[in-house]
């Protein structure tokens, strides 16, 4: 039975359950991971301080090479975020019942990859302290605005979300207004990882880049990745006792990460097919990501998917512990998607004769670009990853310092 | 409409590097910072000819900021701190504007052109070498070649573009609006190709290939007018 058919009293009557999980309580773990990512989010504040100060050369982003790690992280976070809400709210708009008032929490886990990825945006400016002059001096044709102003909506919109959605629980909003800011909430979360899509797929500049399909294959990743999080976060919220989740709900869950795997790689094949059939330049994409220096993440990405795939849809497969481990490479898969897609761009240059790849007059490079073949061109440095590790244990430390004082504890039905 | 841009010669260009340090030069750039270089079309390595014995060949050409008429990186920059200017169409860099995102860089076509100043500018000679007006370079915003907009400003062409800088005298400036300048003529005399044409940049650097010009008299006496010019003018950075 879904909440919409609760009446207003009856839902009201249960908000005198206590909603907050009280997830600090007497949990020796969940404090000591709060503890650790609060120290490592102030080394990570170090570390960018450094950055800044020492010079982004401690990084290993180049010329050539212009963005790194915390791009790829960037796309990733929006991907998981995006995904997050829209599982989230899916339920609600279509009237199909929910997966079991885990929304809550789910809204909560999005909002905070929201701001990592924000965070990761942040790191990557060269002149932070700059960032009100987007404000001052915006440039509306550049899709980087776009996405900017899309993630700032986004976030107000998700807040929004969250509060409506205890207002419901407690009877004080009606099930139309619930079913309407739900469908809002879900096209936002679709648009804002379209135009992060556009950041990338607008670029004429880059062989890998440049395709419509990027916009709906971000989105596809994204509801793989958000829903593979959100299984994480149930589990490890229900082996601590601070939610219980129906079997039956899991398994919903479980069979579409494996449509969204499916989708995913889909789309892949797709992409690959069209840049490889006209052959010549276009399928140097296809040699690099196949034989290349990004081999390895490419195929990673497959192999997970036909793994993620054979949990999903094998019913005696489906256990706890195979659902999790599939949530997690899936998540990993994402990752290594992004990675391809970001080193991918760069790694086969326009223009690659000797100077301009290479030798004392070039410009400053790690790997050898100019072909599909050859080494990869960035790889993240030390303080890149030391750095990344900060944004990402700041998120654990708002994850979970919200789940503790926030009343996102599902409703008992 | 004025539409400032130059012409290479690529018949004439012998691969010497002096237009790439004239711009260094003039422009004080950091280490690591080229916004002109000279490439070679031939061989893996530099100067090194492409082919098998006895059948080389070797060429070069000059790569920095086309100052495309439709600028992929003007579009995206959020703050507008790369920008085309409508007076002359030079493509020009704010450093004080620019916030460091690196979207123009990802933006721009031609591999290298955008040169980010990843540390605090460091200088090889320690000393700055720019000419009056060089623009003070700034760590963590993107620079590029800006058409020497200082040496414009004064109503000189660009460093590298100038009568006493390259000895094939394989560099010109001028506006291509204007059908009676010599870029706009050796245009008309040699078409031009411009480079990745396919990426909808509308570059405003145009390659030629002068091949035969030697006879060639309204070249011959450009030569000669350009040399008479250089003797008697002020002294130039790096014209050694
Ligand atoms: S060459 Fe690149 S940097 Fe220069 S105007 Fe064109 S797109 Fe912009
Ligand atoms: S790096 Fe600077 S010039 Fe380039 S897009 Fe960003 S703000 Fe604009």
């Amino acid at each position: 039975m879904s909440d919409s058919v609760l009446s207003g009293a009856s839902r009201a009557s249960e908000t005198a359950n206590n909603q907050k999980t009280g997830i600090l309580k007497g949990n020796k773990v969940v404090s000591a991971t709060l503890g650790v990512a609060i120290v490592l989010t102030i080394l990570g504040i170090g570390l960018w301080v450094f950055q800044l100060w020492g010079g982004m050369l401690n990084t290993n982003m180049r010329n050539l090479s212009s963005w790194g790690l915390y791009i790829i992280l960037f796309m990733l976070f929006v991907g998981l975020s995006a995904g997050g809400l829209i599982i989230s709210s899916i339920p609600k708009v279509t009237g199909l019942g929910d997966f079991g008032g885990i929304n809550k929490i789910a809204i909560w886990t999005s909002i905070t990859c929201t701001l990592l990825a924000v965070g990761f945006v942040v790191v990557d400016l060269g002149s932070p302290w700059k960032v009100w002059e987007l404000f001052a001096y915006a440039n509306f044709s550049s899709p980087l605005m776009w996405d900017i102003i899309a993630l700032s909506l986004y976030l107000i919109i998700s807040i929004i979300y969250l509060w409506a959605t205890l207002r419901y629980e407690k009877g004080k909003l009606s099930n139309t207004g619930m079913r309407a800011l739900s469908a809002i909430a879900l096209v936002a979360a679709c648009a804002v990882h379209t135009v992060t899509a556009w950041i990338f797929g607008l670029q004429i500049s880059h062989e890998f880049w440049y395709t419509a399909l990027l916009g709906p294959w971000f989105i596809s990743s994204a509801l793989l990745s958000g829903l593979a999080l959100v299984l994480i976060v149930v589990f490890a919220l229900s082996k601590l006792g601070y939610v219980q989740i129906k079997r039956e709900n899991i398994l919903k869950m479980t069979k579409l990460l494996g449509v969204f795997t499916a989708i995913d790689l889909y789309f892949f094949a797709c992409d690959l097919l069209t840049s490889g059939f006209v052959g010549g330049e276009s399928a140097a994409v296809v040699t690099m990501l196949t034989q290349g220096p990004l081999a390895l993440f490419f195929w990673f990405e497959i192999a997970v998917g036909v793994a993620a795939m054979f949990i999903a849809f094998v019913p005696k497969f489906r256990r706890n512990g195979a659902i999790v481990f599939a949530s997690c490479v899936s998540i990993l898969a994402i990752l290594c998607k992004r990675i391809q897609l970001l080193i991918g761009g760069f790694q086969i240059p326009n223009i690659d004769y000797w100077s301009t790849t290479t030798g004392p007059h070039s410009v400053e490079y790690l790997g050898v670009p100019g072909g599909s073949l050859s080494s990869l061109i960035y790889a993240p440095s030390l303080l890149e990853l030391g750095v990344a590790f900060g944004v990402v244990a700041l998120g654990v430390a708002i994850l979970i310092i919200g789940l503790h004082l926030l009343p996102l504890k599902p409703l008992k039905k | 409409m004025t539409r400032l841009g130059m012409v290479i010669d690529t018949f004439r260009c012998i691969g010497c590097h002096t237009c790439a340090m004239a711009c260094k030069l003039e422009n004080n750039l950091p280490n690591n910072n080229w916004w002109n270089r000279v490439l070679t079309v031939g061989g893996e390595d530099m100067d090194t000819p492409g082919g098998i014995y006895p059948n080389l060949s070797k060429k070069y050409f000059t790569l920095g900021c086309q100052h495309c008429t439709n600028p992929a990186c003007t579009r995206v920059c959020p703050v507008g701190a790369t920008y085309k200017r409508e007076e002359d169409g030079v493509v020009f860099q704010d450093y004080d504007k620019c916030i460091g995102c690196r979207m123009c860089m990802a933006a721009c076509p031609y591999t290298g052109v955008r040169n980010f100043n990843w540390e605090e500018p460091q200088y090889y000679v320690g000393i700055q070498t720019g000419s009056g007006g060089a623009p003070t370079h700034k760590k963590h915003t993107v620079e590029k070649c800006t058409l020497c907009a200082h040496r414009l400003a004064r109503g000189e062409e660009p460093a590298c573009c100038q009568d006493s800088i390259c000895p094939g005298r394989a560099r010109y400036f001028g506006d291509f609006d204007d059908p009676s300048s010599k870029v706009s003529q050796l245009l008309a005399r040699y078409g031009g190709e411009q480079l990745l044409s396919d990426m909808q940049t509308e570059p405003n650097i145009y390659y030629i290939d002068s091949r035969g010009a030697g006879k060639d008299l309204s070249i011959a006496n450009a030569y000669k007018e350009a040399l008479n010019k250089t003797a008697g003018s002020e002294a130039v950075v790096a014209s050694h």
